[in-house]
């Protein structure tokens, strides 16, 4: 993974000395409370319904063991034992002291981390596949570009007062993992006659308005992916509505624009950037690219015969390597998610001691490296195939080994009212009710794959419109009800959700969902997935039945 | 009472932090002609134009400190249209945006309230990673960089 060189460390020490002063001048009233907010948000910091919450910046959701030490540190020193994982790939503290923040930042510089632009109107943390760098049906690992834009976009002179937030993701594999469709840039990079090239999405998102991103460019070469984003960030950052927040995303003025009015002008642009001085040369492409060689895989012989003895002994091993255990580039390896979706905590919540046994098996079965999935799951990407049991068995101490990866109980989840500002509705009662009444092993197999996301409001942090299923908390004269939507999708085919239906009291929600499975269940084609059952039969039956009897 | 603030080291001994002077006079672009000599005052929606060239000073006014185009505003003037004059940031002006304006060109700020702001805001950091218009060599690859001794 990246390591931070003597100018990295220089710039984070700098930023939290900064922040400190910030935040000085603000308890001392010498700044408003609106300019004080823009400065947080840049780093990290939000006041919640209950106190300020910190989010710090996982770089595209990769992790060392140390620095998720440190994370377990924070989260018992700091707050109050937990942190969150996040549907972007970082963590987040629900419960620090504002005086204390800058003393948490400096924390993090000691690991070589941050909380660098996290919120607020600028770029954001960009996200990749989880999988980068092991998955076996990756073309390219995404990760030095992701490492290349994080330091372009780092205090950006130009482009850190956007007029919204602005998500960059990334995937170099077969499978879209990382849901560029539905993000503000969304590049795909791949290898074509030995050149590394990106395909370049924008304007997709979720928001109060679902689109899928338009693909502007294809081909781009990896020499111009700076100069290239410098051109849309600068028509964006020009155009963009800053008139009404929700037309501010760059989604907004592609549709104004339409696609190729957009591309047009982007081009424009470009041509004046093309070949500047942040053209990337081969030795910068190459010097960054050799920040994530492989570690030092070893030859495992007879690892794939006792991963096959230890499935047949252990039915329940068996079951978790089926879900939760994903092909490797090296022969030997697997890549292992630990789940944190057991029932009766909330998804994507992790405690101090889950955060620092995680550190430990990513030693003891690993290179000590650790991933954080967009699905809010640890993912240790470098196990033997011979260490999985033993792995698993000391996940079952931790409540991380529920067997359910891409399965109905691995809710996406937002924090939803019990913590956020922002949220309309709770949603983690939500996902532990429709959880609770999936106990049952083989019928949440026998649903197979099947993704239901929850967000407690429109700002769709639990990503509610590419949910197989999706739950949407809205507020009607102060009572919470819930807008179920189904047909989403976020990977290489993403779709947006179809409403089903008037919404409905919370405590209806697990009856609605489990009508929903039954008109699948009755009405699907050998092996046919939700997604494809609902692509082809469409929304009525599963409306005809959610509220023929629920009236 | 409103200051112009420097935010270039210039020919005249003038130093980034430097208060220099009352703010100049700004015509705004609608009325503004090369003829009279003054400078001009462009909005942040407004586009550029070369006939705006010719004025010493061209002032950007900033509708809202959040509001960042301005900056792109600048960094158009400076790298695509050449502009030498002095550019100066007016309007909602914010300690805080300083150094990004440095960054993006510009050369002066009128401060609203005339509160100097201490050398750590107007200079929070020694370098940068991008590049920009007053530094066209990203500082990625600019900068001597060795490897960090802390340990991951």
């Amino acid at each position: 993974m990246y390591r931070y060189d003597t100018f990295d460390q220089q710039f984070v020490d700098e930023r939290v000395a900064h922040f400190r002063s910030q935040t000085e001048r603000y308890l001392a009233g010498e700044l408003s409370d609106d300019e004080f907010l823009q400065l947080r948000l840049r780093n990290g910091l939000y006041i919640q319904r209950l106190a300020p919450m910190l989010r710090v910046a996982v770089p595209y959701g990769t992790l060392s063991s140390r620095q998720l030490r440190m994370l377990a540190h924070i989260a018992r020193h700091y707050d109050r034992g937990y942190g969150h994982l996040s549907t972007r790939q970082n963590m987040q503290f629900n419960w620090p002291e504002l005086a204390e923040v800058p003393d948490i930042l400096a924390d993090l510089a000691t690991v070589q981390m941050h909380a660098i632009q996290t919120s607020g109107n600028c770029i954001r943390n960009v996200t990749a596949d989880e999988f980068s760098g092991v998955a076996a049906d990756e073309a390219v690992d995404p990760r030095p570009y992701c490492e290349l834009i994080r330091q372009w976009s780092t205090s950006h002179p130009e482009f850190d007062w956007l007029p919204r937030k602005f998500k960059i993701a990334i995937s170099g594999a077969e499978d879209d993992r990382a849901a560029v469709n539905v993000h503000d840039i969304g590049l795909l990079v791949r290898r074509r006659s030995g050149e590394t090239v990106f395909d370049v999405l924008a304007g997709g998102g979720l928001g109060r308005t679902p689109v899928i991103g338009s693909l502007i460019r294809e081909a781009l070469p990896v020499r111009h992916l700076l100069t290239y984003l410098e051109a849309m960030m600068r028509v964006y950052n020009r155009y963009g509505r800053r008139d009404n927040k929700y037309k501010a995303r760059i989604k907004i003025l592609v549709r104004a624009m339409t696609a190729e009015g957009f591309k047009a002008r982007v081009d424009e642009e470009w041509s004046h950037l093309k070949g500047s001085p942040s053209t990337l040369t081969d030795e910068q492409v190459a010097g960054m690219e050799a920040h994530f060689r492989p570690p030092a895989y070893v030859e495992r012989p007879g690892a794939a015969a006792a991963l096959a003895a230890d499935r047949l002994k252990d039915a329940d091993f068996a079951r978790w390597v089926r879900h939760n255990v994903s092909p490797h580039k090296q022969a030997g390896y697997a890549i292992a998610t630990l789940s944190t979706k057991e029932t009766g905590t909330p998804p994507g919540d992790v405690s101090d001691r889950q955060m620092e046994a995680v550190a430990d098996w990513a030693e003891a079965y690993g290179f000590g490296e650790i991933r954080i999935s967009h699905q809010q799951n640890f993912v240790l990407p470098d196990v033997g195939q011979d260490q999985l049991y033993a792995l698993w068995q000391a996940a079952q101490g931790e409540r991380l080994a529920a067997p359910n990866r891409g399965l109905a109980t691995d809710i996406i989840c937002c924090p939803g009212g019990d913590y956020c500002s922002l949220a309309n509705a709770k949603s983690i009662p939500v996902a532990e009710a429709i959880q609770a009444q999936l106990e049952d092993y083989d019928y949440l197999h026998d649903l197979g794959e099947l993704d239901i996301n929850i967000s407690g409001c429109m700002n769709a942090c639990g990503h509610h419109h590419v949910g197989h299923i999706g739950i949407l908390g809205v507020d009607k004269k102060g009572r919470e009800y819930y807008q179920v939507s189904i047909g989403g999708h976020a990977g290489n085919d993403a779709s947006v959700g179809q409403i089903i239906g008037p919404s409905f009291f919370r405590d209806d929600v697990p009856r609605v969902i489990r009508r929903i499975f039954d008109v699948y269940l009755a009405e699907r084609v050998e092996n046919e997935s939700f997604l494809h059952c609902v692509r082809r039969i469409g929304v009525e039956p599963f409306k005809v039945e959610v509220y023929a009897k629920a009236a | 009472m409103p200051k112009l603030l420097r935010l270039n080291d210039d020919a005249n001994g003038a130093t980034n932090g430097a208060t220099n002077g009352t703010p100049p006079q700004l015509e705004p672009a609608g009325q503004w002609t090369a003829e009279s000599g003054m400078g001009v005052e462009l909005s942040v929606d407004q586009e550029i134009e070369e006939r705006f060239l010719a004025a010493p000073q061209i002032g950007i006014e900033f509708p809202a400190f959040n509001d960042g185009r301005g900056l792109s505003q600048a960094v158009l003037l400076r790298s695509r249209h050449g502009y030498q004059g002095d550019l100066v940031a007016t309007g909602a002006v914010q300690p805080d945006i300083l150094h990004y304006m440095r960054r993006c060109g510009f050369t002066a700020a009128v401060l609203p309230g005339g509160d100097v702001p201490d050398p750590q805001t107007l200079a929070p950091y020694s370098d940068y990673y991008q590049a920009c218009a007053i530094e066209p060599e990203p500082g990625r690859f600019r900068i001597e960089r060795g490897p960090s001794n802390i340990p991951t």
